[in-house]
């Protein structure tokens, strides 16, 4: 158990410190994961809230994908993003192969179903007196709207927080997009799962702490989020 | 002759093929207040939101004779279970004035609303939520967002079916206030005492055989 004390204790020394290998660690997973978010939010939002608010024909097929989509593995995603941004691919010239914005797409393609499906139910789910109550106070179709979007706030904040959450701990789209380079692609995941390969577990169990930090904040904001949703 | 207000001949309405209601003929006057009554199933809220404008009939015919082009201005219906929104009681009490964008005077609006349905101290409740309320208060909390309207028709339905006893002398006593107003009230109700002391019409619903 030696080295597993040795371990926590050179982790402490790390973050103490603020080592550049661990912070940059940090620093790309932190920036990856919320343009990831912000993209699929700005995206998933809309697409969730009319898929769950309006009937249309083939809204069951199109909320069967999306909730299929829900368990597209990463590597997989991983791996047709490789596709398309290889040299070879489509959208090779872009050079966008183990940056930062390659891992960005790959995680907005994971977070996207995830706010899409999870949207969508949070307005299914929306008691069915609201939009008769909004109706017998004089809204108009789009007040209804708007007003339904503003009542499930706390939910649509719950899609993110766990969107995000689901984003910041993948380990497949960030190796194949990222290429796990040193202080550039690598993130906490690809460099926990590096150190750990190598021996090395100090910078393995450092960022382990970050990452059960951000489960703790990520865990107290949806607590926030449901008290003030009152569920 | 009388100044009809809702003028319906043979309205049907189904839903999944199930007849939810059928109606031959009914009509309202201005100022009237009908119960309408008859066993679960017969049909007392769909004939409610048929005359609140929020659904269509499948047949027949449904006139409103009022001022305005749009009735939905006209008319309001408070639901057998008020829903109030995740915001103040301030809010939800003037939301209907707001949406209208009639948004001047509106603490004024709000306490007169709430104290014609029972309220006394109506500040006192303004930053409550609906979590923070009893069941009678929120029905009368809701009561007073459609009062704050100064609706020409308000439709009810079974507004004493969850209250308490105090709560109920309350509603019979702000029903009563909006009656001597001249506002014409339909409801949809159970309970003998609310439309003896309102002194009703009642229309007897029944299932179609």
């Amino acid at each position: 158990m030696g080295y597993f004390a040795d371990g926590f204790s050179q982790a402490a020394d790390l973050l103490l410190h603020m080592d550049d290998a661990t912070m940059s660690a940090i620093e790309a997973t932190l920036v990856s994961t919320s343009w990831a978010l912000a993209i699929a939010a700005l995206l998933g939002l809309p697409l969730g809230f009319v898929l769950g608010y309006t009937n249309f024909p083939g809204k069951r097929a199109l909320r069967l994908i999306s909730d299929t989509l829900l368990a597209f593995p990463t590597v997989l995603i991983g791996l047709l993003v490789y596709v398309l941004i290889t040299a070879r691919g489509p959208l090779g010239s872009f050079g966008l192969l183990f940056t930062l914005p390659g891992m960005v797409i790959g995680q907005t393609i994971l977070a996207l179903p995830i706010i899409v499906s999870w949207t969508a139910q949070a307005v299914e789910n929306l008691d069915a007196r609201c939009r008769q109550t909004l109706l017998t106070l004089g809204a108009s179709r789009t007040q209804t709207a708007l007003l339904t979007l503003c009542e499930i706030r706390y939910d649509l904040g719950m899609v993110c927080v766990q969107a995000f959450g689901r984003v910041v701990t993948e380990v497949g789209v960030a190796m194949m997009l990222g290429g796990n380079i040193r202080y550039s692609t690598r993130t906490m995941t690809t460099a926990i799962s590096l150190e750990t390969s190598k021996g090395e577990f100090a910078q393995g169990i450092a960022l382990g702490l970050v990452l059960l930090l951000i489960a703790f904040v990520v865990n107290a904001l949806l607590t926030w989020l449901k008290r003030k949703g009152g569920k | 002759m009388m100044d009809r207000i809702f003028e319906a001949r043979n309205l049907s309405r189904s839903y999944g093929g199930v007849c939810a209601l059928w109606l031959p003929e009914f009509q309202v006057e201005r100022g009237e207040c009908v119960a309408l009554t008859g066993r679960n199933g017969s049909g007392k809220s769909t004939l409610l939101r048929l005359l609140a404008f929020l659904e269509q009939p499948d047949a027949g015919t449904l006139h409103y004779y009022g001022s305005t082009t749009d009735p939905r201005r006209d008319i309001t219906l408070l639901l057998q279970d008020p829903y109030l929104l995740k915001c103040s009681v301030f809010k939800n009490v003037t939301l209907g004035l707001r949406l209208r964008g009639e948004t001047d005077h509106l603490e004024e609006r709000y306490r007169a609303a709430m104290q014609d349905a029972g309220f006394e101290d109506p500040m006192a409740l303004a930053d409550r939520t609906q979590a923070m309320l009893s069941g009678g208060e929120r029905q009368r909390v809701a009561l007073a967002s459609r009062l704050a309207l100064s609706p020409r028709v308000l439709l009810l339905d079974e507004p004493t079916a969850h209250v308490d006893a105090a709560s109920e002398e309350i509603i019979y006593a702000s029903v009563r206030a909006c009656l001597n107003r001249g506002v014409t009230i339909l409801c949809a109700t159970h309970d003998r005492t609310l439309f003896d002391f309102l002194d009703a019409r009642e229309v007897v619903l029944r299932p179609r055989s």
